[in-house]
């Protein structure tokens, strides 16, 4: 029986050398957390990637493996980013007749907006007291995670930490365009749709995509242009 | 297979933007590059393959799966941030109810004035 253990704990050791159990676990929670959000009836305020994220998190604190090694494990998923941000430039190219419709409104809300949403949280953020690192981890919160990992690394800022205030900005971006929808009032689906992506990344254009295909199609590209924008732009500023 | 010919399109593109940055020193990301140099490839050949379209479907719908791991770190780090809780919270709410105010007025004040112009 003590033999039996023994081995057990041999597996358990070797299945966690491997990338095998990260990538295991990572699927795992990934499919778990869209039933899950399926099964709740898909509130606005709890996407499946925090659903996920929350499932990794526990099971990966039960099974008492060191994040680290499962970060190790994982980065056969992680590295495939790359690819995923050159991929963001096929819709993009298949948008362009949207592009071109309403090119002056998308032309002057563009660079101000992305902009500013960097600009309003610094400033909070330094304001209240906020260290450079973790201000370079809330710079590019506006922006899809792929670049935006790109840009944190690159100012210096905690990847990690970045990566919550995405989801939190993704999440509240959500929720506010829909309450000033209400209020100002906005009704135009393609402001809507844009609102929505160029403030809320990929959790804003998810939602969009609820509202109609015009306004996922808007979010889209206000996306992808905010991230572009924001990467070319925000390495240049905050070094300054 | 016709899946894969189209990533090992994404993959070169990537590869590029990589170079670029290193060659020319480039305070952008590899992908970021690669994804303009692509973007500006195919307005200039006017048509995009099933495969890359494919491919470029295939990454977009699982990107939640690929930011999993970088998501779990922020419970794992969480420590290392103690005492800017209030910061960051005031950074994301706050700015976030900014710039999403901004983003609608702008826009509908814009899209008004060019409707009227077109009258």
């Amino acid at each position: 029986m003590s033999e039996l253990f023994t081995r057990l704990g041999v597996l358990a050791d070797t299945l966690a050398a491997t990338p095998i159990l990260a990538i295991g676990l990572t699927l795992g929670a990934f499919f778990a957390g869209n039933w899950l959000f399926a099964r709740i009836g898909r509130p606005l305020w709890l996407p499946p990637v925090l659903l996920s994220a929350c499932l990794l998190s526990g099971v990966i604190a039960v099974l008492a493996l060191d994040y680290q090694a499962y970060q190790q494990g994982a980065r056969w998923l992680t590295v495939l980013l790359g690819p995923a941000t050159v991929a963001l430039g096929i819709p993009l190219y298949q948008q362009m007749h949207h592009i071109r419709a309403m090119w002056r409104p998308i032309v002057v809300t563009l660079p101000i907006a992305a902009t500013l949403a960097a600009v309003y949280a610094l400033v909070i953020a330094w304001a209240l007291g906020a260290t450079p690192e973790v201000l370079a981890s809330l710079a590019p919160k506006s922006v899809t995670a792929p670049i935006a990992i790109g840009i944190t690394e690159q100012l210096g800022g905690s990847v990690p930490l970045m990566m919550g205030g995405l989801l939190i900005t993704g999440v509240v971006a959500t929720l506010f365009v829909d309450l000033l929808a209400r209020l100002l009032p906005v009704k135009d689906e393609r402001i809507l749709g844009f609102a929505l992506g160029l403030n809320g990344h990929a959790i804003g254009t998810a939602r969009a995509f609820e509202i109609s295909h015009t306004a996922g199609a808007f979010a889209s590209l206000g996306m992808g242009l905010t991230g572009v924008f924001t990467a070319m732009i925000l390495p240049l500023v905050f070094h300054l | 297979m016709t899946m894969l010919r189209g990533f090992l399109v994404l993959v070169l593109f990537f590869i590029l933007g990589e170079s670029m940055r290193m060659l020319l020193a480039l305070p952008v990301s590899g992908g970021v590059l690669g994804m303009v140099v692509i973007t500006f490839t195919l307005m200039v050949k006017g048509s995009v393959s099933d495969d890359l379209a494919s491919a470029s479907q295939g990454l977009i719908s699982v990107l939640v799966l690929l930011i999993m791991p970088g998501v779990v770190g922020v419970f794992f780090t969480a420590d290392q941030f103690s005492g800017q809780w209030l910061a960051v919270a005031a950074a994301l709410l706050v700015g976030t109810f900014l710039s999403v105010l901004t983003t609608l007025l702008l826009m509908k004040l814009v899209t008004a004035r060019g409707e009227q112009h077109r009258e």
